[in-house]
């Protein structure tokens, strides 16, 4: 007997006539038999001449039970004491977890050696199809769709960071080359050496960046939310008027408010200050329509059970809805952060040194082409903040955008 | 006895009512608390400015002296003598009737396209997709890529080829800039709606379409019309949404690339006008009347297209 493929489980075995006995159950690829406990010889015993075959019975996924079934038709049952266990019709034997695939042919084919026998292996198909109604050709267009138009979308930022790579030779060659040949990050360290002894370095405007992103995302974050929370949990006069205001003012961007913006920013002595930038994007449409739109899925058990208990409301936001909502934070700290990010704010802000990378970006660009090699260096920082976020929070930001649509 | 205990009663009611109403007050005092900090910040930087733009449109102002009521005087001048503003409505016009409708297309046909990928293909494909929206200033790469001379990598790639025989000037001929302003708009416009497709796609119940494969949906095109669509309709007026904002907003892509002014006001939109006026020639009154204009355009479109998605897969 192999020490192998032999699989030893513990439990009570039942006879017909109702007796118990607790042992163990043995199994191998010549035959099985049941040990009773601290007995060395088995109690019984079948080899596969007497043995029609063995059922598993799985319950609840963590015990199971096991029917031996003999060819004269009388039968044990054994129950397993804890564990998974699974006999396999395939190769007849007991395993302590579901064979996977690939086990189960290689034990296959151990059995089969064993045994003397051949066992054909079912041939694998070379392309097994997910749905019945899918053709293989429009398969086979999706990829290549799929790959010619992302290649289209990814060569722009992919020859982007090889010219931020590019020694100043390589950027004026001829022919021009996407990616460098010898990759440099002279680039890099010009934006923040050689222009960090100019009037205003480089890294002032990373820093001045970094704030007001950070400040106006994390106030967007809780004030959005805590309008979110109300309008979708309870029903107030004037709330679903203000919400379709909300919806419409989703299509004006910046550009086109502005004009007045700065008349009523100037009104308010905001001109030249991070204000001017922080506080609209506290109110953001799109980050209280977001979230409005994930908070609806919340149960509404949840907040009334918090309210029998006589929780506040600002408890209830604070230590209930907001720890459920944690995917849309993600979704609405990407949005304010792409906003803030790219902003240039040359409109409302004037003092050089409270400018913004992406101002200090389009200064750079304005240099000429003897600056292109910093404009890519430059621009891959940029760009480079709002894809890793993305990168690292996308499964979060779908499962929010699933609730995005707008009801008409 | 009876009279009294449904005078009791009465009396507990109406007590019970008032309590109600009172609990009712102040919960709805509690919403406008939350509510308020939004509601006044959104009020002073989004509905203000739409209220104050609507106003100066009516006015000749610009800033230093008090704002002057001229009636529809802006209008008028806007419609019939500023030609540069016509060349800008025709070229918002056919940015936002190209990139509009197609970018809006593209961004379901290819949230589709990725939604039959496996999961591991699926996350990265959408990165790539989504990449040249999210970061914004990216496009500016487009003005090495299209560079004017032979340095430039479509300039070079075609020499090499000899399709040309000298570099053109990509952007700066008004024979090309709408063109590659397209393109590179397009680039962008796997934004927010491509987002909220993907995730629209993958919340669609997958017993529907089990349910519809024994109906009878024998492939992808009818599994898409009668399943997926009607089930997708609230992204979809998102989405559309999402691309009236961008396809009339064009202003920075142009600016960035094609110079501003751009050769002959070629690449000029409606947004760099008002852009222009407002902030270079500081006459507050026109720039706010073209702002009117677009708000009530915008406001028109997401009216029809709204009509339009209402009778999606029906």
């Amino acid at each position: 007997m192999s020490e192998l493929n032999t699989v030893k489980s513990a439990g009570v075995l039942k006879t017909i006539s109702g007796k118990k006995y607790r042992g163990h159950l043995v199994a191998s690829e010549t035959g099985a038999a049941f040990y009773e406990k601290g007995n060395d010889t088995p109690l019984v015993e079948w080899n596969y001449t007497r043995l029609h075959r063995m059922d598993n019975i799985r319950r609840g996924g963590t015990s199971s039970q096991v029917t031996v079934i003999l060819k004269d038709d009388s039968r044990y049952i054994f129950e397993l004491d804890y564990g998974l266990k699974v006999y396999n019709h395939m190769d007849q034997h007991w395993a302590d977890k579901p064979v996977t695939p690939k086990t189960r042919g290689d034990e296959l084919h151990r059995l089969a050696e064993l045994r003397g026998e051949k066992i054909q292996v079912p041939k694998k198909h070379l392309i097994t199809r997910r749905h019945p109604n899918r053709s293989i050709a429009g398969d086979i267009g999706i990829y290549l769709m799929l790959i010619l138009v992302g290649a289209a979308m990814v060569f722009p930022l992919v020859y982007l960071v090889g010219s931020s790579l590019k020694p100043l030779d390589e950027l004026f060659r001829f022919p021009p080359t996407v990616w460098p040949q010898h990759p440099t990050s002279d680039n890099f360290s010009d934006l923040f050496v050689t222009m960090g002894q100019s009037w205003i370095p480089f890294s002032r405007y990373l820093v001045n960046t970094v704030f007001i992103t950070f400040v106006g995302t994390f106030g967007h974050l809780i004030i959005a939310s805590m309008a979110a929370f109300v309008l979708a949990k309870y029903e107030f006069p004037g709330g679903k008027m203000f919400f379709a205001l909300v919806t419409t003012c989703l299509m004006f961007s910046g550009y086109v408010t502005g004009i007045p913006n700065y008349l009523i920013m100037s009104r308010l002595g905001m001109i030249d200050t991070y204000w001017a930038l922080i506080l609209p994007a506290f109110a953001a449409p799109i980050g209280l329509f977001l979230m409005k739109q994930f908070m609806e899925g919340l149960p509404t058990a949840l907040i009334e059970a918090a309210t029998i208990d006589g929780a506040g409301q600002f408890r209830i936001f604070w230590h209930i809805v907001m720890p459920n909502v944690k995917p849309a934070w993600l979704t609405m700290i990407i949005f304010s952060v792409q906003g803030l990010w790219n902003t240039s704010a040359a409109t409302v802000i004037y003092s050089e040194a409270k400018k913004t990378l992406v101002y200090a970006l389009q200064q750079i660009q304005a240099g000429g082409i003897a600056r292109t090699g910093q404009v890519a260096a430059a621009n891959v920082i940029i760009v480079a903040v709002p894809i890793l976020i993305f990168v690292f929070s996308q499964s979060r930001i779908l499962e929010t955008m699933a609730s995005s649509g707008i009801k008409d | 006895m009876q009279s009294q205990s449904f005078g009791s009663r009465f009396m507990a009611m109406k007590r019970d009512q008032f309590h109600h109403g009172l609990a009712q007050a102040k919960r709805n005092k509690i919403c406008y608390l939350f509510l308020a900090p939004y509601a006044i910040l959104f009020f002073t930087f989004f509905i203000l400015p739409i209220a104050t733009s609507i106003f100066y449109s009516f006015t000749y102002y610009n800033i230093l002296e008090p704002a002057r009521f001229i009636g529809l005087q802006n209008y008028v001048n806007l419609i019939l003598q500023d030609e540069v503003f016509l060349t800008a409505i025709k070229n918002t016009f056919v940015i936002a009737v190209i990139t509009g409708p197609v970018g809006y297309i593209l961004s379901f046909l290819f949230a589709w396209f990725i939604n039959e990928l496996p999961k591991w293909l699926r996350a990265v494909a959408v990165v790539i997709f989504y990449a040249p929206s999210i970061a914004a200033n990216a496009f500016t790469v487009f003005s090495i890529i299209f560079r004017g001379d032979a340095y430039g990598y479509l300039n070079s790639l075609l020499l090499e080829f000899g399709l040309i025989e000298a570099p053109r000037l990509w952007l700066t001929d008004p024979n090309y800039m709408m063109t590659i302003l397209i393109i590179v708009i397009l680039w962008m416009s796997m934004g927010t709606g491509f987002l909220s497709f993907v995730a629209g796609f993958q919340g669609i119940d997958k017993s529907m379409y089990e349910a519809g494969y024994v109906d009878g949906v024998r492939n992808r095109w009818q599994e898409l019309y009668h399943i997926t669509l009607p089930s997708m309709k609230p992204m979809l007026l998102f989405g559309a949404v999402m691309s009236i904002t961008s396809a009339f907003n064009v202003c920075d892509v142009p600016r960035a690339l094609c110079g501003y002014p751009s050769t002959d006001y070629a690449a000029r939109t409606v947004v760099t006008h008002l852009f222009d006026y407002g902030f270079s020639r500081f006459e507050m009154g026109y720039a706010s009347a073209i702002a009117t204009i677009l708000f009530l355009v915008m406001i028109l479109c997401k009216k029809a297209i709204a009509g339009l998605l209402g009778r999606v897969g029906t």
